[in-house]
């Protein structure tokens, strides 16, 4: 696997898995729409209807593993409560492009990879890059996801489009300002 | 090279290119970035901290205070109008709507501003309503502010599916119950998943530019990504009218284009369609649920909220009154929508029936007003239905076409809309 794989321990959730009203409770934290994000009470409530011990037992590294049409109706609080719950990719059979939109927006990679759930057993240990797209499984089979745009990479590293503007922006600042020094 | 859809063409011609890939990952600039207000501080607070000076395309950008109508008493929604405001001016941004001008979708549209081969990005799914003049909708969500600052952003080419319509609507049913249909079939699967769908067939030509918006808003519903009409006669009379000499190309899918998924509906076969709680594809005939008590009705949102909404709403309340134990709001989607509404009397028939008529804006679909207690019941032409929606977690929200709404708050209960309807037809 490449340098910029992430290996890790699944949680593993089966089929239409609503994002709203499962990885998450929105109706609970909707009070808050629009305002900064609770982090804390979205890591207590991440996936706790689906698997009880998941916010207590979820480990900084831990990977989920989703099936089909996996966060249907997601508002970007869902992949919030994922990335602070310290998930660091989440690869499912398939997904609504929207999802992997809000969860790269706060650099969390969603990578689809039809198979995936036949070929992964719960608390097993799991390799995905989403930079080559490349997934190995802890039985040694190889599973192949779409790989990220460079541009997407960049989102994910710099953990986010914010952090990554926040960068850039600072970076051409630094530029002007050398180059007119320079004059 | 296989043929290109809509959506692909649309996509290509934005990148100069002569096509794309379905699922290639492509980084593009839209023609404009569609943005609410709801999340403005959250955007403001992130564009001090990467220091963004001047937005590059000020006149790409369209921002909409729709969702809060009015600086109410406890909210912090007035210091949003202030610094987007002030923040729109201090970009020149021209097409700046504060409260009470519409929905993003309605202004859109009416305006001029989403024409056809258009690419616009927007903060939601159900904006895909563009796509009745043949704009291509792509929701970004706050990733809105990433469009503002670099005027441009990354999406994956979608795959396109083809839904075909035959047929006329019968009396007493709406395009809204064909979406609820459409959602019923494919919100619980994956089959529509990503898919920008084109909207084909006869029956088309049939549909007001009102009803294909009303499918196209809920479509996302069904797990698309975003859709489109075709641009035919009725589409471009509603585009030249609002154009005002600005350019725009009519897209049409090439002969030989690909679809992972073609589906067809009558909809002449259709009849009126309730939804019920908490799920989106819980889709069932009115007489499933027939005789539910409701305490409150709402017809407004982007899913139900155009002038023929407001005219559906008047037929059914036109000399009736509201059943005492509840009540109807009505939010009429945009100044053009309530101006009309206003025009032809329906708004005097609301009035008199005993509802009351909010300011446009998204108003009750987010619980915006319009709370509900414990164990209160909803039926209403908005977006969602799930627990909480409305205030309490334990009220549930039915959802339906705005004759079945109107008809609901006059019976007190949920009724076939038909039977309301053929009396009026009798007394006229």
């Amino acid at each position: 696997m490449g340098g910029t794989a992430l290996r890790g321990r699944v949680w593993k959730f089966g089929d239409n898995i609503s994002g709203d009203d499962g990885i998450i409770e929105f109706s609970i934290i909707r009070e808050g729409f629009g305002k900064a994000f609770d982090e804390g009470a979205l890591r207590a409530m991440c996936f706790r209807r689906l698997r009880p011990e998941f916010p207590t037992e979820v480990r900084p590294g831990d990977i989920v593993v989703g099936g089909r049409n996996f966060g249907h109706h997601n508002h970007v609080e869902v992949s919030v409560a994922m990335k602070a719950s310290g998930i660091t990719v989440v690869v499912v059979e398939s997904c609504e492009s929207g999802i992997i939109r809000r969860a790269l927006n706060v650099g969390l990679p969603v990578m689809i990879c039809p198979g995936i759930t036949d070929a992964v057993a719960d608390g097993e240990v799991l390799e995905a890059d989403p930079a080559t797209g490349a997934i190995r499984t802890a039985s040694g089979q190889h599973l192949q996801s779409r790989p990220f745009s460079p541009r997407m990479v960049e989102i994910w590293q710099a953990g986010g489009s914010i952090p990554l503007l926040q960068r850039e922006f600072a970076e051409r600042r630094a530029r002007e300002s050398q180059e007119m020094d320079a004059r | 090279m296989a043929g290109q859809s809509v959506a692909q063409k649309i996509l290509a011609r934005a990148l100069g290119r002569d096509s794309v890939e379905v699922g290639e990952y492509v980084t593009v600039s839209a023609d404009h970035t569609v943005c609410q207000e709801l999340f403005w501080p959250g955007h403001q607070r992130n564009l001090e901290r990467i220091g963004v000076g001047r937005i590059p395309r000020p006149d790409k950008a369209v921002m909409v205070i729709d969702h809060s109508t009015s600086a109410a008493m406890g909210s912090h929604h007035y210091q949003t109008h202030r610094s987007l405001r002030d923040w729109c001016t201090a970009q020149g941004i021209v097409n700046f709507f504060g409260p009470g001008s519409g929905l993003r979708h309605l202004v859109m549209v009416e305006n001029g501003l989403a024409r056809p081969g258009m690419l616009i990005f927007s903060d939601e799914g159900n904006i895909a309503s563009l796509g009745a003049v043949g704009a291509l909708n792509i929701p970004i969500s706050t990733e809105v502010l990433v469009s503002l600052i670099e005027d441009q952003n990354w999406l994956a080419v979608p795959p396109s599916a083809r839904i075909a319509l035959t047929g006329r609507l019968a009396f007493g049913v709406t395009a809204r119950d064909l979406i609820q249909t459409i959602v019923r079939d494919f919100g619980a699967t994956d089959r529509l998943l990503g898919c920008c769908v084109e909207f084909t067939g006869e029956a088309i030509a049939g549909l007001s530019m009102d009803d294909r918006q009303t499918i196209l808003a809920s479509l996302f519903h069904s797990g698309a990504y975003t859709g489109v009409m075709p641009v035919d006669d009725v589409a471009l009379a509603y585009v030249e009218a609002r154009a005002k000499g600005r350019p725009y190309q009519v897209v049409e899918p090439d002969a030989g284009a690909d679809y992972v998924l073609e589906a067809a509906y009558d909809l002449s076969a259709l009849a009126p369609m309730v939804t019920r709680p908490p799920d989106l594809h819980g889709g069932v005939p009115v007489d499933d649920v027939s005789g539910q008590r409701i305490d409150q009705a709402t017809i407004g949102s982007c899913a139900g909220n155009r002038l023929e909404d407001m005219r559906a709403a008047a037929a059914v309340l036109r000399g009736r009154q509201l059943a005492g134990h509840v009540t109807l709001y009505i939010t009429p989607g945009s100044r053009e929508v309530y101006s009309a509404a206003a025009r032809e009397g329906l708004l005097e028939i609301f009035s008199d029936a005993g509802a009351t008529v909010l300011a446009p804006g998204c108003t009750t679909c987010w619980g915006y007003q319009g709370q509900l207690n414990d164990h209160e019941v909803l039926i209403s032409t908005q977006q969602f239905n799930y627990q909480g929606r409305n205030g309490s977690r334990l009220a549930d929200v039915y959802l339906a076409g705005p004759y079945a709404v109107a008809a609901a708050a006059v019976a007190g209960r949920i009724i076939d809309p038909r039977e309301m309807l053929a009396e009026t037809r009798e007394h006229a």
